[in-house]
């Protein structure tokens, strides 16, 4: 809120003076390149072009959206890698493209060669089952499993396979992990019978609240939001979590003014409500999380560096 | 609530839903508005040689969610106009297939078979008829199975199909396509491997880019745009410009064929093709209830099935591939009966049929208040289901786009009748540049266009040689479920290396891809494409 009411004033501060241009400190050089890492049309999409809607309306300052999806963000950073980097080039992945990804794909990137800009929204990380499998929490599952019922996991990235084995072995059992593709594969397996529980990082949302699907642990360092008393990954006996958020990024050693004018100019539109971005995130994603500056960059550093650790853990 | 409380809600909520304007004091919903110019703009695509259903759905869902924001009532407008592109490019579709032998869509590609060579005999009005009437049917009887029978079907196919029984099904759909499309079977499993090659190229679940050969353009694999279209539409456009100019070589006149005056559908010829009408319509109904197997399979079993008949029933007649009303008739009825049928795993599990479908979903997804799944059809006596109500809304809207297709779809398949007219040398470059442009529309990188232009090439090489390229198509469309289904039934099986042949359901599907295989090398078939 506090952005947007210096960027109102800043917008009537440029009335008064009558040139746009002295309007900010920062403005893009041109048209704005925006790279999205998710399939078109989807909640992630839709949700980068509504926040360059947004900003179009709010600032003049215009994108191009381009589509740059596959193998987990990676795709995207290998082509954003080498654009200018004075703000006229951002892309949209996830904070696991920066860390566990970039780490166990070893194809030469480093979280180094790129700017994290700003976080719009985080993942609810949830083991989640369909409520008519009759389980109530994550100890009838290993309950389930320990009487000899195998069980499939559904899992939508390598890391939370990790997660998944890691959960098994905390817990004695062995699960069937069946890794697809996006949560709403993980949903669509869940509800048609084919896996038996699965990582859902916030799509669960309607169907828990409809009672047709159960949260039965929060993979996130802290309880669910929808479901607080479900156990945590640590309750679990496991030492790694999936906290992961929506994610800006541009190329390496962005020029400071850009990068702060760029994080503002999201942030304010992710967390304001009365934007149709704001009103998705808060809708899609149960409300906006910003992170920029220092707090951002400590985060994807410690994103990228417990990555090993999850790596070497799972292969034991 | 009774039953029929919610479908009087559900046709209320399209009739009296937000007002678009109001005619001599009647309101008209917005919600029909939509459907309506949704329908026409699917035909336009549909008609438009490298434009398909699918893209058009795919640009106009962000702008349409941005018109109409993401509250429950912006559901009914926006799917009704996602649905009425879905139902206008199918019918649109036959309309390139008929007149200029090029597939406005790939499930129209087995209409150009009969269609073109009716053009070419002086009756493309006729046969324009004919692909409206039997869509138009084919679609209609789609939707009352779904309508009728959505709430169990889909819940019992699942039921039965797990991870192993859906790859044996996706390996037997593959299986037979090779083998009965194209004269040769050996044609039909090099195009379908080739197929399988080219969407094998940067994808799969490993963080590193397979068959990239270490470049960035390849990483992200082939997008289905440039593929499909650069094999069916490229390829057929350099293929006639090839002939064009041979042609000309040989200083021979190219001109358009003398049409017939009596292109008149009458009662006697519907007869004639209800029975194949009849059997596509429940071919495409039950290939749409099965979700993952879209509408080109419909069309070319439809086509398929119908063609042994035909030659074995009626030898005297026309044959199939040589300008057969039946043949006509038997691929439009199977390819626009799928579109009601996939609504049935769309809307009972969330589960898309087809590329169309997915579109729907991430529409439905985008805007809240309906969740596709099992819930939908919870029939609650004590209070109202908002959902059930929404389903019966979008069974209305199905039903006004039907409407549409009878009453305007006629009328718009005579209009273009007259396009059979345009020479072929001012219409080819034109179909190109619509191609390259829809491809760039979709992929704005010129890496997509090298490769579109690649695969046109080879699409131009394969018809050089007589090999079909459907199945090439085909499998690229299928190749990544397919890899994805195996690993996941072989880790859902614990690792189990045999699970395709320890499940009864999937050792008999793949029993009966080696016996298609083998009948079909053994006894030459009757489709020539």
């Amino acid at each position: 809120m506090k952005n947007l009411m210096k960027t109102v004033a800043a917008a009537l501060s440029a009335l008064v003076i009558g040139s746009a241009s002295q309007a900010a400190d920062w403005a893009p050089p041109g048209p704005v390149k925006l790279m999205i890492a998710f399939s078109a049309g989807g909640g992630a999409d839709t949700q980068a072009r509504l926040v360059a809607e947004a900003l179009e309306e709010k600032l003049g300052w215009q994108f191009i959206p381009e589509q740059v999806t596959g193998k987990g963000g990676l795709n995207l950073a290998a082509a954003i890698k080498d654009e200018p980097n004075d703000g006229s080039v951002i892309g949209m992945v996830v904070t696991e493209t920066l860390g566990y990804n970039m780490a166990a794909a070893n194809a030469g990137m480093t979280p180094d060669q790129f700017t994290p800009i700003v976080t719009t929204a985080g993942f609810q990380m949830a083991v989640v089952a369909a409520s008519s499998k009759g389980w109530t929490s994550f100890a009838d599952v290993v309950a389930a499993a320990k009487a000899g019922e195998d069980i499939r996991f559904g899992t939508m990235s390598p890391k939370l396979s990790d997660l998944a084995y890691l959960l098994g072995k905390a817990n004695d059992v062995e699960f069937n992990i069946v890794q697809v593709r996006g949560g709403r594969a993980v949903m669509d397996g869940v509800n048609a019978g084919d896996m038996d529980i699965g990582f859902m990082a916030g799509i669960q949302r309607k169907g828990v609240a409809s009672g047709d699907l159960v949260n039965l642990a929060s993979a996130l360092s802290k309880p669910l939001d929808q479901t607080p008393e479900a156990p945590t990954m640590a309750d679990l006996g496991v030492d790694f979590v999936a906290d992961g958020y929506f994610l800006f990024i541009g190329p390496a050693d962005m020029p400071e003014k850009a990068r702060t004018a760029l994080a503002d100019a999201i942030g304010s539109v992710a967390s304001d409500t009365s934007t149709k971005a704001g009103a998705l995130i808060d809708s899609a994603f149960g409300g906006a999380t910003v992170f920029k500056g220092a707090e951002l960059d400590a985060l994807v550093a410690g994103g990228y560096s417990s990555a090993g650790a999850l790596l070497d853990a799972a292969s034991e | 609530m009774t039953v029929f409380d919610y479908i009087w809600l559900g046709i209320l909520a399209v009739f009296q839903g937000p007002e678009a304007f109001s005619l001599f004091g009647v309101a008209i919903s917005m919600t029909i508005v939509m459907v309506l110019s949704g329908f026409l703009l699917g035909i336009a695509v549909g008609a438009t040689p490298g434009l398909a259903g699918p893209m058009a759905m795919a640009i106009s869902l962000p702008i349409l969610i941005s018109v109409f924001g993401f509250s429950p009532d912006a559901l009914l407008p926006v799917m009704g106009f996602l649905i009425g592109v879905m139902k206008g490019a199918t019918i649109g579709g036959a309309v390139p297939a008929i007149l200029f032998n090029t597939p406005g869509t790939p499930d129209s590609y087995m209409t150009t078979l009969d269609g073109y060579p009716m053009t070419r005999a002086g009756y493309a009005k006729k046969a324009l008829k004919i692909a409206h009437f039997s869509s138009a049917t084919g679609d209609t009887f789609s939707d009352i199975v779904l309508i009728l029978t959505a709430p169990f079907l889909a819940l019992l196919v699942e039921a039965y199909l797990d991870l192993p029984e859906k790859t044996a099904l996706l390996i037997f759909s593959l299986g037979f396509i090779a083998s009965v499309v194209g004269g040769s079977v050996g044609k039909g499993v090099i195009s379908m491997g080739l197929g399988l090659l080219a969407v094998f190229i940067g994808t799969g679940e490993d963080f590193y880019p397979r068959l990239s050969m270490g470049t960035q353009a390849l990483a992200q694999g082939f997008p289905i745009a440039t593929s499909v279209l650069g094999v069916l539409v490229l390829g057929e456009v350099f293929k006639s410009l090839d002939d064009l100019w041979q042609d000309r070589r040989n200083t021979r006149e190219t001109q358009a064929p003398t049409q017939a005056a009596d292109q008149s559908l009458r009662w006697s010829d519907i007869r004639k093709l209800l029975p194949y009408i009849g059997r596509s319509a429940v071919i495409g109904t039950a290939i749409g209830a099965l979700p993952g197997i879209g509408s080109t399979l419909a069309a070319t079993m439809g086509y398929g099935s119908s063609a042994r008949r035909h030659a074995a029933k009626r030898p005297e007649a026309t044959q199939f591939g040589q300008g057969a009303a039946e043949g006509i008739a038997a691929t439009e009825a199977a390819n626009s009966s799928v579109s009601g049928a996939n609504m049935i795993p769309v809307l009972s599990l969330g589960i898309p049929g087809n590329a169309a479908a997915v579109f729907l979903i991430l529409a439905t997804e985008s805007i809240g208040g309906f969740n596709p799944g099992p819930t939908v059809f919870k029939f609650t006596t004590d209070t109202v289901n908002p959902e059930l109500v929404m389903a019966f809304g979008l069974f209305t809207i199905m039903m006004i786009a039907n409407l549409f297709n009878w009453t305007i779809g006629g009328a718009f398949m005579r209009v273009v009748g007259v396009m059979a007219r345009v020479p072929k040398h001012l219409l080819l470059p034109v179909v190109l540049m619509l191609t390259l442009t829809a491809i760039y529309v979709q992929e704005t990188r010129l890496s997509a266009m090298w490769a579109a232009i690649g695969f046109g090439l080879l699409g131009y090489l394969m018809r050089r040689v007589g090999m079909s390229p459907l199945p090439f198509v085909i499998a690229f469309i299928l190749g990544d479920k397919l890899e994805e289904t195996a690993r996941q039934a072989f880790a859902a099986t614990g690792g189990d290396p045999w699970f395709l042949f320890t499940n009864p359901i999937a050792a008999v599907l793949v029993g009966l891809t080696l016996l298609v295989l083998v009948l079909a090398i053994r006894k030459p078939t009757e489709i020539k494409p």
